[in-house]
């Protein structure tokens, strides 16, 4: 997950680089402006996937 | 600023909580719990939910006159069970059942408060006047039986759930019920929209057992009879005397004061009583006042389990009811509606949807195990309650902490200074020597901004 | 009431992105070919589904039928419900569940089929296919009213009404070496008669020429049943399983029906003594005129009448004494011989269930010349030696034709071939030039083909226009294309004659119980972050290489040896494959392996008790036969094919002897790495199996998997320099396994040469070299070596 958001910081994703600090392997620091945008990406991302077991046929 | 972390446990989702009677009696004040001890119904449910240990000591001080030194009591109990001892004494203490004292010697002592006493006798061996609600009446013309008032019950307080979850036959709920749903923020009114909608802690009242639910809302609608005028001691002791009343019986609503008749009314909209009519001069109770679940866990009005969940995610309900399907629908997409059978399935969707809600995979399990037919050898199968598990863990794979940073210190002595402070206030975050860099809450930003102006001039934070 | 609000909009959020997958799915279709809807009739193209548009949603977004359906006071014993969109739930546990079961797997498609409760769905091609083994409208409509908890919803009777009524009311019959259309329905045949297209294929013999149509009187001597000639077939015991239990209550109505309905099969041929009309049609016309019935929306229902075939002669095959059919695989042929003739259509049973012992059955039943077509020369080699062991056959009988071996036709009762020698065009030997006339000219009795699904519908064409034969019966273990074609089987072979359940033969033994589990890996970060960069097909790659994965695959192989298991891993992609092999020191086979190394390979699985591991890539899919295994590891997969999910399934569900004890007794591990795009395309390939009752457990640590030490790519240095091994890896490298749909014939096909592949990837990967050295096909693998020393 951490190398996700490494990800989004390096490719500007979200318009601007958003970590201040890269604390350690499971913590980074962020702004905390772009929480809400990360998170819809996030969740995105998990959207992509996961496949819907069960769909109706 | 803000600092995230995925190794950040996140704080335990807000579960909610139904108080036992013992806690809600601690919460009053000691002249209200006095006031409600002169009532043998009372002392009779609380002397009930005792721990035995404590309702042992009850009855060895029930004709014991003097105090008793505590040293004395204790030794009643052997010392391997000292916790257990500790946990009945204080429960008897905050309950107000007895109270300290002091025995010539200066020895600590307790004896049991004289009001609880008198009335804890007449409850337990008999005497006094009667304590019941009268049950002297003719004969009712139009007897009900218990087919028609557990019915009505049921009706009665689906009708508050029905309106909870929205659904749009509504007709029949009370003021008095909507207004405790909001107290209890159990629903909360939007801004713009007129009718209100259910809260986090809606859903997961939703899915209590019955009694539970019943218990919690009375529970809060209490908290709110003083602002309507209404006697606190008085509406207490009438549920008490409800909960040891006969299921199919009928008691005379005479001599009841007028205040009371209002709270009579307002049980009766809840459906905790039946009525013919306001001035039938008689009432009901019903099951759902017999049965609240005062210890937090009861024994329930337990219907027969109606659901299937087969391994592909599919979710059979045997009902019709619209209720019943609300709920699952709070998790579940729903396909078909048949007369007696609803089809749905599991989606990632409908249970985030849930989760979103402030459900947790916990209680969407337990639902589902609790209200599964009884013929199925496995009443969910693992991997729909391993998946409902994995959706919530997905949610929780990102969890974010506000907090300030500090870092560039001059030296390790200044870094290890500003940590331990920060610790010692309970608001670090996340530190490392190493790097000096410390993380905290912030709540404690201005406190430790304060402590190191204080402490240093020339420190840099950012 | 806002809340509510709230929940329609996300579903309506849901809808659109339910669409927006289903556009992603078509990139993974198997074998897309353009719709081709010639040859089908337009009922069979009507969907009751769409008449659903119109019913009202509930509050809740369910479609709310209640007001359709009214509740019958009985309707706890009746077990199902029927849906006026042709959805049809019917509970398990019923005590009438037999008699409704029999009952809608001959008229519906299954859906689901998990433990309590089973949907299906009728289709236009599931009541063709009822109307073809006998049943006729009125009886299904009547049936299904009985069956049913509820009023039957008016749409779905006139829509069984329009779908069965013309269907099966005329059939093609072959009767003493000439061609008839007949009927029972006088006015059918008239009213075709009168179409200019079917005159024309009409054939008058001069002698009735005045005669419009031949009234006849069917006389048959006795019903016969099929396998009757050979006593060796008569089952030991009938399986009481299939009688009604007679302990709980059964509403009359249904048993008498289901009782009747059981019993019309037998029964048939004494209806049939009733008139039926006929006209004899000219053979070369046969092709004409099935397309112009179809047209017509009266399709031909093709029954060969093998008895009284004294045109082509006998062949003299019976089943061994020792042949003893399952009861579902005597139902299945049931529903084949049900009247005494042979139908043609598809018989649907798992890998491992059986299904070899069915056609050979089918084909001692009819006892005329067989053809049987697969998909691959091995398994040509697999149908010859089924012949033998199952039946009376011996070698004389029984020839081979592919490119590798050509034994002499003539005079062979059975012809094994595959499906890509018979419809290729180009050049032949002499010799095979000689076999396909030989056999072009012959009048087949019946058509045995092998795992239809995995034939694409042209291909199919073909062969049925090169082949002439009276009866076919088509073989798969799931109904399941990802694209649609399976619709196609329908008129090209014939209806779907019976489906088993997964689940109960798993219950009753007759397949392995298999636990599943989907193994989440997750991505070393370093693996991770290039994934995110990458965006070619090299994705694939990493996550396939990713340390973790490599990790948990060497310890469930070490945890199973130690356990005492054979176990298969298969890797679609060859990079992969190979360097987990030669890593872990374990055999491995794919495309470029030579003939007589996989012969060794398999040879040593089965039989050296040093060997419990072997690696194969897609080719042992479908090339040749797996020896017995009872583990498999799936470490990449084609895309979200849920066909190959299942027969790689089929591997391990032959049916362990003695292993009952054990709650499970074959495993199904699936790999994943964590955030990538596998775990969708996972997720996908299991739809087909989790309806079939399946259910895979989501594994996210392998417990004991930190203790064993010994597994490699511990320390983030060698998980560094695997990285760079990946990265330095081609394109090419990402790519899947092409098998080349074994256009040649045998297993010369592929168009991946190993040799080339390292000039392709470049110079630039010294690495890559030290492996595809071991394509050069000669080389043994060292652990042969040892072991042959």
């Amino acid at each position: 997950m951490k190398q996700f958001l490494l990800h989004l910081d390096e490719t500007n994703t979200l318009g601007r680089r958003f970590i201040i600090q890269d604390l350690d392997e499971t913590h980074l620091f962020i702004s905390s402006d772009v929480l809400e945008l990360l998170m819809t990406r996030v969740d995105d991302l998990l959207d992509q996937i996961s496949f819907p077991i069960n769909e109706r046929e | 600023m803000a600092s995230t972390g995925k190794s950040v446990k996140a704080p335990k989702s807000k579960t909610l909580r139904c108080r036992t009677l013992h806690e809600y009696l601690k919460s009053l004040s000691p002249s209200v719990l006095d006031r409600l001890y002169n009532h043998p119904s009372t002392c009779l449910a609380v002397y009930r939910e005792l721990s035995e240990i404590a309702k042992h000591y009850v009855i060895r001080l029930l004709f014991v006159e003097q105090p008793v030194p505590q040293a004395v009591i204790a030794s009643w109990l052997s010392k391997t069970h000292a916790k257990e001892h500790k946990e009945a004494t204080d429960t008897l203490t905050e309950l107000r059942v007895w109270n300290e004292a002091s025995v010539p010697g200066g020895l600590s002592a307790w004896i049991l408060n004289p009001i609880f006493k008198r009335n804890a006798k007449v409850a337990l061996l008999g005497g006094g006047k009667p304590w019941s609600m009268s049950a002297k009446l003719e004969q009712d013309q139009k007897a009900r039986d218990l087919d028609f008032l557990n019915q009505y019950a049921l009706e009665r307080w689906e009708c508050i759930l029905r309106f909870m979850v929205g659904s749009q036959q509504t007709e029949g709920i009370s003021a008095d019920a909507v207004r405790t749903l909001l107290y209890a923020e159990l629903m909360k009114c939007n801004e713009g929209s007129e009718s209100p909608v259910i809260t986090k802690d809606g859903f997961q009242f939703l899915l209590l057992e019955t009694p539970a639910q019943v218990w919690y809302f009375i529970l809060k609608y209490l908290e709110t009879v003083e602002t309507k005028g209404l006697d606190l001691v008085e509406c207490l002791t009438f549920l008490f005397q409800l909960k040891f009343s006969t299921l199919g019986t009928d008691y005379s609503t005479e001599g009841m004061s007028e205040k009371l008749q209002i709270f009579l009314q307002h049980l009766r909209e809840f459906g905790l009583v039946y009525q013919r009519k306001r001035k039938a001069g008689r009432f009901y109770p019903t099951k759902l006042a017999l049965n609240m679940a005062t210890r937090g866990t009861l024994k329930q009005i337990r219907e027969p389990g109606f659901l299937i969940v087969e391994t592909n995610f599919r979710v059979y309900a045997y009902t019709d009811s619209n209720l019943k399907v609300a709920l699952i629908g709070l998790f579940t997409e729903l396909m078909y509606r048949f007369p007696n059978l609803t089809v749905g399935v599991l989606t990632r969707d409908s249970v985030r949807a849930a989760l979103r809600s402030g459900i947790t995979a916990a209680q969407i399990i337990g639902f589902l195990r609790l209200h599964a037919l009884p013929t199925l050898a496995t009443p969910l199968p693992p991997v729909v309650a391993d998946q409902i598990q994995l959706w919530e863990g997905e949610r929780e794979r990102l969890t974010t902490t506000e907090g300030v940073l500090y870092s560039q210190f001059v030296s390790q002595a200044d870094f290890e200074k500003l940590r331990d402070y920060a610790q010692d206030l309970g608001v670090l975050t996340w530190q490392n020597d190493k790097k000096r860099t410390v993380v905290v809450t912030k709540q404690g930003h201005s406190d430790i901004k304060k402590f190191w102006v204080h402490h240093q001039k020339g420190s840099q934070h950012s | 009431m806002g809340n509510n609000k709230r929940s329609k909009k996300d579903y309506s959020d849901k809808k659109t992105k339910r669409k927006k997958k289903e556009i992603e799915d078509e990139t993974y279709v198997d074998d897309p070919e353009p719709l081709d809807e010639d040859g089908v009739p337009v009922a069979a193209k009507k969907n009751v589904e769409k008449d659903d548009a119109a019913v009202p949603e509930d509050e809740f977004g369910a479609k709310d039928y209640r007001t359709q359906m009214i509740l019958k006071p009985d309707h706890k014993s009746r077990p199902l419900w029927v849906a006026p969109n042709g959805h049809i739930f019917l509970e398990s546990f019923s005590p009438v569940y037999r008699h409704a079961h029999d009952f809608l797997i001959a008229i519906a498609e299954p859906v689901c089929r998990p433990e309590h409760i089973h949907e299906y769905k009728l289709t236009a091609y599931s009541l063709y296919a009822a109307v073809s083994v006998g049943l006729e409208t009125h009886d299904i409509v009547e049936y299904l009213k009985r069956l049913s908890k509820t009023s039957v919803p008016d749409g779905i009777v006139e829509f069984i009404n329009l779908c069965t009524l013309s269907y099966g009311k005329v059939k093609l019959v072959l009767k003493h070496n000439r061609y008839f259309i007949e009927s029972p329905f006088a006015e059918v045949l008239q009213k075709l008669l009168k179409d200019p297209v079917i005159q024309d294929c009409r054939l008058r013999r001069d002698t009735e020429d005045t005669q419009v149509l031949i009234n006849q009187a069917d006389k048959k001597l006795k019903a016969p049943q099929f396998g009757a000639p050979s006593s060796s077939t008569t089952q030991p015991a009938a399986p009481t399983t299939d009688q009604p239990d007679l302990e709980v209550v059964v509403p009359e109505d249904i048993s008498d029906f289901y009782n009747k309905m059981d019993k019309q099969d037998e029964k048939e041929d004494e209806d049939n003594i009733m008139k039926t009309v006929s006209f004899e049609v000219n053979q070369e016309k046969i092709e004409v005129i099935q397309k112009r019935c179809i047209e017509m929306e009266y399709p031909l229902l093709a029954e060969y009448d093998f008895r009284n075939d004294t045109h082509n002669p006998d062949i003299n095959i019976d089943l061994k004494p020792s042949a003893v059919l399952r009861p579902y695989q005597e139902k299945s042929l049931r529903k084949m011989f049900g009247n005494g003739r042979a139908r043609s259509g598809v018989i649907v049973l798992p890998c491992g269930a059986g299904k070899s012992l069915v056609g050979v059955t089918a084909c001692c039943t009819v006892r005329k010349r067989a053809l049987v077509l697969c998909n691959s020369g091995v398994s040509v080699e697999q149908w010859k030696h089924q012949f033998k062991l199952w039946s009376t056959a011996d070698d004389s009988m029984i020839c081979r034709f592919t490119s590798e071996a050509k034994d002499k036709p003539m005079g062979c009762g059975i012809l094994v071939t595959t499906y890509s020698m018979i419809s290729h065009s180009q050049k032949r030997s002499w010799e095979a030039d000689q076999t396909m006339q030989w056999l072009k000219d012959q009048e087949w009795g019946i058509m045995l083909l092998d795992e239809v699904h995995t034939i694409p519908a042209k291909m199919f064409r073909r062969v049925l226009t090169i082949v002439q034969s009276h009866c076919k019966l088509g073989l798969t273990a799931t109904l399941l294309r990802e694209d649609d074609k399976i619709a196609d089987l329908n008129f090209l072979i014939g209806p779907k004659l019976f489906e088993a359940n997964w689940l109960e033969l798993q219950k009753r033994g007759f397949i392995a119980r298999v636990q599943c589990a989907e193994v989440w890996c997750p991505m070393s970060p370093e693996f991770y972050r290039e994934y995110l960069v990458c965006k070619t097909a090299k994705r694939l790659l990493l996550y396939v290489m990713n340390p973790n994965k490599y990790r948990a695959t060497q310890y469930l192989i070490a945890y199973h040896e130690r356990r005492g298991d054979k176990t298969i891993v298969f890797s679609d992609n060859v990079f992969a494959l190979k360097h987990y092999a030669v890593k872990m020191n374990k055999p491995y086979i794919y495309g470029p392996t030579s003939q007589s190394e996989r012969i060794q390979i398999l040879q040593n699985f089965k039989l050296n008790p040093k060997v419990n591991t072997i690696f194969v890539s897609k080719v042992a899919d479908t090339s040749f036969d797996l020896p017995e295994a009872n583990v498999l590891i799936q470490i990449s997969s084609h895309g979200g094919s849920r066909r190959q999910e299942a027969q790689r399934l089929g591997r391990i569900l032959r049916a362990k002897k003695g292993a009952i004890a054990e709650e499970y007794n074959a495993f199904f591990y699936t790999l994943v790495s964590q955030d990538t795009m596998e775990m969708s395309y996972s997720r996908k390939r299991q739809r087909f199996l989790i309806n079939q009752g399946y259910s895979y457990k989501v594994i996210t640590k392998l417990a004991g998997m930190d203790e064993e030490k010994s597994l490699h790519y511990g320390t983030r240095d060698e998980q560094g320099q695997l990285l760079q091994q990946v990265l330095a890896a081609s394109e090419t490298d990402a790519d899947e396994e092409r098998v080349a749909g074994e256009l040649g014939g045998g297993g010369g096909g592929f168009r991946r040469v190993g040799g080339a592949m390292s000039s392709l990837s470049g110079a630039d990967d010294a690495v890559y070299h030290e492996y595809s050295h071991r394509s050069s096909s000669n080389v043994k693998h060292p652990l042969f070596k040892k072991f042959r020393a």
